[in-house]
């Protein structure tokens, strides 16, 4: 191996290696079999969309399934970085809302065309949720399903504390509930995409909100509003909370995950927690086991009410989240992707969804399937349909990612958050819409 | 007297020296046998609480996990090409050094040190953008090209100082036997040399072994990304979580390789770790 | 770089005489830059070339999510960065990583290296057990320090007296850099204590004998006899070691990801870059990451140059 020959050999071998290699990706996958499209799914109920990317393959194609990491933020970073090198194995993928416009700004994705759009986008989809796949009047995505975040709890808890919650909450009475009754308060306060969630929601509770609506979709161009009586009083509730005796010990790094273990504790009265519709399920599957409740009468002490309100008397808005399915610009097979996309998307893909991973539909129909009626409480089913249609989104601009870490710099560690903060976070948001600051 | 206070001393250092090392180590195998249950629950503690363990389950799961075994293989591929060629080419360079007089030779080894010293992470951002316009973005390709260069310096140091105790009188004598430079330096210099080409190579492994930058900026699918990105996006059943147990399982899986080299070659590290840096 | 005399190449006891004879020089001239010609070409492919396109990028305003936009604005991204608070606070938590490392690294490194030059027995033992953290991935060291540090899942909180069990070391910067430090420390110290092993061993038993005769206690041994003599052994750790460590990048990815402004220049660099495919500035701090590292190693290199000499003159 040692003899400068051999050495430049292997070199050559090497550099037509690396040719053939991009050779084949360029035309790969142009054989007489059936098409594979390679569909990027985040890791949220893995085995449903494993069996619909089966079920969803026909004779022209088959869809394998990619995994992604878990955080909203990684996935971003992974997809766009495949996309900027117009990669064209990037068939289809799964994207969390937000991230949409900016998707879609960059030309990343195929939008659906004519009959194809109007598939997608029928008169059942939801429509907050439709809002969420629609960029420069194009259709660019599927919506594949819906998510939002309701106030799970401890009915024990809730009464012990004397809270009537079959009236709107406010996060004040939450707070004050829970550490008075030595209970805790589940949010999503790490340095990640939830928090922003948490915050957008605040502020969107008190009617306000972090870029103004009307000028969102101009990209650097926006208008900041965060710093306002609606940032103040946001800023005003994680304060309380960070304050609070009901704050978990790992509040500056909570996620969705790491309050669930308090619901049902081995000390303590519980939690109130805001999280996203998969807790029941979750809650149902640890029925007996550590970390969940013990017995039958301890998850019927599960309660679920809307979100609460930032400001008493004004109705909440709660996050919407979920999945849309985007075709890739590159892609070599671009009409059978899209073919696929909206087939992993109707209705029977949706009920699967949410009957086996607790993922909410984005179809008014699939809530009133029988299957939904079967697997679910009626009033949870309508709680989580009412969130969905009534629920804020997070802006919709092409420079999300940035406006999000923007906001999570000045916003974290939730302990610092005080009076000052939205209007801290304002003026830094600006100067990253014009190039000004580093992030 | 005093000859039993130091033995004593030294005795104290060594069982320092050994639990500062190893302890750290055997957590991480301890936390490898946690149930995922627990750790989600919440487990406190070194070792896995009563009714909290899990037997080889997280390593059933680990070494089923389609992702984590693409992620081995890339790593070992991409580890192992890098390492030879790299060494290959090092062994050329070092020989120059080591032994010939050449105009440029301090410009090769200012080139190597700066190398040496190059911040990895302000290269990562240039180097995706080409290799997104020429193709070799998430691929061996694109990994072993940045190891072979990086780890060259290394390898030249720790060559050059190896091939410095050569008896180079036997490469005169057959020099003067009529062999060229060149015959010289294959019949006579490969032999002695290769336990310094294979010290240099285990270095140079554990270094593509150990590479996060170029893993995970220059990869973004299980095609080529290796086991320390593999690692740090690693999903168990609940999404929202770190699964503990299981990514420990997963570490332990990936130091295996380390442990294995480090115990039938630690002499042959220690010299090339410390004669490429110190004699001078 | 005049470091390179910290290499062996500076003399060459064992190299014969040169040939008389200038054909030979030259054809020996000709075959070692054969020789280097491709290890060379490649060391430059993969740091030279795409640094002067960092260069280059560097005067554009340009994302890769609005590649159309690319603009060229002179020196404004370096302007930006250097008038940003975000750019020097990063860049003084990596100092500070670096410093309080690299000190801990020496001291607990130079007493291991005591311990290994002392002992008698067990000497593969220990060789193998100190090679373990120098070749266990970062990022698993990371992770491993991470869980220990875990209130949930974690032992540090129980075996330390004075720490509440409930205590979240991830939730403020004092904390969370502590953690980060202790996993670099641990597994980069035994690199140190073996180079200074090494510079151990080529102090001369005779003068600690000679000094020990002369009635100096152990302390003075110390610094008069042996630290002296070890003066290059230390200088090569300490550059080598510093330098690491103001990279330092793997640790607070896998352990914070920079939250609670534990943010090294580096995980900088790479957000810019990588996550928010913002070339033109992150090829600006790519550009100072650089530059800084130089300053950094010339600073080094200067303290214990003005150290070398001082040794020489006494």
């Amino acid at each position: 191996m040692t003899r400068p020959a051999r050495a430049r050999r292997a070199v050559a071998a090497a550099a037509s290696a690396v040719l053939a290699c991009s050779v084949l990706t360029a035309c790969g996958g142009g054989d007489s079999g059936p098409a594979t499209l390679n569909w990027y799914i985040n890791p949220d109920g893995q085995d449903t969309l494993n069996a619909l990317a089966k079920s969803c393959s026909t004779d022209e194609y088959t869809i394998k399934i990619n995994l992604l990491p878990s955080s909203a933020t990684d996935q971003r970073t992974q997809l766009a970085r495949r996309l900027a090198a117009k990669d064209s194995s990037t068939d289809l993928m799964s994207l969390d809302p937000v991230f949409v416009p900016e998707f879609a700004n960059a030309k990343w994705l195929l939008p659906f065309k004519g009959d194809l759009a109007g598939k997608v986008l029928d008169d059942d989809v939801l429509k907050g949720i439709a809002e969420t796949v629609q960029w420069d009047d194009q259709v660019v995505a599927a919506p594949q399903w819906a998510n939002t975040q309701v106030l799970w709890y401890r009915k024990s808890l809730a009464e012990a504390a004397g809270l009537d919650m079959t009236k709107p909450v406010t996060w004040d009475q939450v707070i004050d509930a829970a550490s008075e009754n030595d209970g805790t308060v589940g949010v999503q306060a790490n340095k990640y995409e939830a928090y922003v969630v948490w915050i957008n929601s605040l502020i969107q509770g008190a009617g306000g909100n972090i870029l103004d609506p009307s000028t969102v979709e101009s990209g650097r161009d926006a208008k900041v509003t965060i710093s306002s009586q609606a940032g103040e009083d946001a800023a005003a509730v994680i304060r309380k909370l960070a304050r609070s005796k009901a704050a978990q010990p790992d509040f500056t790094t909570s996620n969705e995950g790491t309050s669930l273990g308090q619901m049902y504790p081995a000390q303590g009265a519980g939690e109130f927690m805001t999280n996203w519709t998969f807790v029941y399920k979750n809650y149902e599957g640890l029925l007996g086991k550590p970390g969940g409740p013990k017995d039958k009468a301890e998850l019927e002490d599960l309660g679920f009410t809307r979100y609460p309100q930032t400001v008493a008397g004004q109705e909440s808005k709660p996050p919407v989240g979920g999945i849309d399915i985007g075709v890739g610009a590159y892609s070599k097979h671009p009409d059978l992707a899209q073919q696929a996309a909206i087939c992993v998307t109707d209705a029977k893909a949706q009920s699967a969804l949410a009957v086996n991973e607790g993922l909410m539909p984005s179809r008014q129909s699939v809530y009133d399937s029988d299957e939904l009626k079967k697997a679910y409480p009626p009033a949870l089913l309508t709680l989580w349909r009412e969130s969905v249609d009534s629920g804020g989104p997070r802006p919709k601009s092409a420079f999300y990612s940035q406006i999000s870490s923007a906001i999570q710099s000045r916003w974290h560690s939730p302990t610092s958050v005080g009076p000052g903060t939205p209007k801290r976070s304002a003026s830094f948001l600006e100067d990253i819409l014009s190039g000004k600051a580093l992030l | 007297m005093s000859n039993v206070k130091e033995r004593v001393g030294t005795g104290v250092g060594v069982t320092l020296i050994l639990l500062w090392c190893l302890l750290p180590v055997a957590w991480i195998v301890s936390l490898s046998f946690k149930s995922q249950e627990a750790v989600t629950n919440g487990s406190p503690g070194f070792f896995p609480a009563s009714g909290a363990g899990a037997g080889f389950d997280n390593y059933k799961q680990v070494l089923q996990d389609d992702a984590f075994l693409l992620a081995i293989r890339n790593s070992i591929v991409v580890s192992l090409s890098a390492t030879i060629l790299s060494v290959a080419l090092a062994t050329l360079a070092a020989y120059a050094i080591a032994r010939l007089e050449f105009r440029g030779k301090k410009f090769v080894l200012t080139t190597a040190l700066v190398i040496a010293m190059f911040p990895v992470v302000s290269l990562v951002g240039p180097l995706f953008d080409m290799w997104r316009t020429v193709g070799l973005y998430d691929t061996w390709w694109g990994l072993m090209i940045p190891y072979i260069s990086f780890t060259l310096p290394l390898a030249i140091w720790t060559l050059s100082a190896f091939f410095r105790e050569i008896p180079w009188e036997m490469e005169q004598a057959a020099q003067v036997d009529g062999a060229t430079p060149w015959q010289a330096f294959r019949k006579v210099i490969v032999p002695l040399a290769a336990p310094g080409v294979f010290t240099a190579a285990i270095l140079t492994f554990f270094f593509a072994w150990n590479d996060f930058v170029f893993g995970i900026s220059l990869t973004s699918t299980e095609r080529a990304r290796p086991i320390p990105a593999a690692l740090s996006f690693f999903v168990g059943a609940d999404p929202f979580n770190r699964p503990a147990s299981l990514l420990a399982a997963a570490a332990v899986v990936a130091t295996i390789p380390i442990v294995v080299l480090v115990l039938f070659f630690q002499r042959k590290i220690v010299a090339g770790l410390t004669a490429g840096a110190v004699k001078g | 770089m005049t470091t390179t005399e910290a290499r062996p190449t500076s003399h060459k006891p064992s190299k014969p005489p040169k040939a008389p004879d200038s054909d030979r020089s030259r054809s020996e001239n000709r075959l070692a830059l054969k020789l280097v010609a491709l290890p060379l070409a490649l060391m430059l492919l993969v740091t030279a070339f795409p640094m002067l396109r960092a260069l280059y990028l560097s005067l554009f305003d340009y994302s890769l999510t609005a590649p159309d936009d690319r603009t060229f604005i002179g020196l404004s991204n370096y302007v930006t960065a250097l008038t940003d608070g975000l750019f020097w606070r990063d860049t003084l938590i990596t100092v500070f990583i670096m410093v309080v490392t690299v000190s801990f690294e020496l001291v607990i490194g130079f007493a291991f290296a005591m311990v290994m030059h002392k002992v008698i027995f067990a000497r593969g033992v220990i060789r193998t057990s100190i090679l373990i953290p120098y070749g266990v991935i970062t990022v698993v060291s990371g992770f491993a320090w991470q869980f220990a540090f875990s209130n949930t899942n974690g032992f540090v909180n129980s075996w330390l007296p004075f720490i509440d069990t409930d205590f979240n070391w991830f939730a403020e910067q004092g904390s969370s850099l502590v953690a980060i430090m202790a996993s670099e420390i641990w597994k980069t110290t035994p690199f140190m204590s073996l180079l200074l092993l090494a510079g151990l061993a080529q102090v001369s038993e005779d003068m600690i004998e000679a000094a020990k005769v002369d009635g100096a206690t152990w302390f003075q041994r110390l610094y008069k006899v042996i630290l002296p003599n070890m003066r290059a052994a230390i200088m090569v750790a300490v550059l080598f070691r510093a330098l690491d460590a103001y990279r330092i990048f793997d640790n607070i990815f896998v352990m914070t990801a920079g939250a609670n402004n534990t943010e090294s220049i580096s995980f900088l660099t790479y957000r810019q870059v990588i996550e928010q495919f913002q070339l033109g500035i992150g090829s600006a701090l790519s550009v100072l990451l650089f530059l800084s590292v130089l300053v950094v190693a010339a600073v080094i290199v200067k303290l214990f140059r003005v150290d070398l000499a001082d040794a020489r003159q006494g």
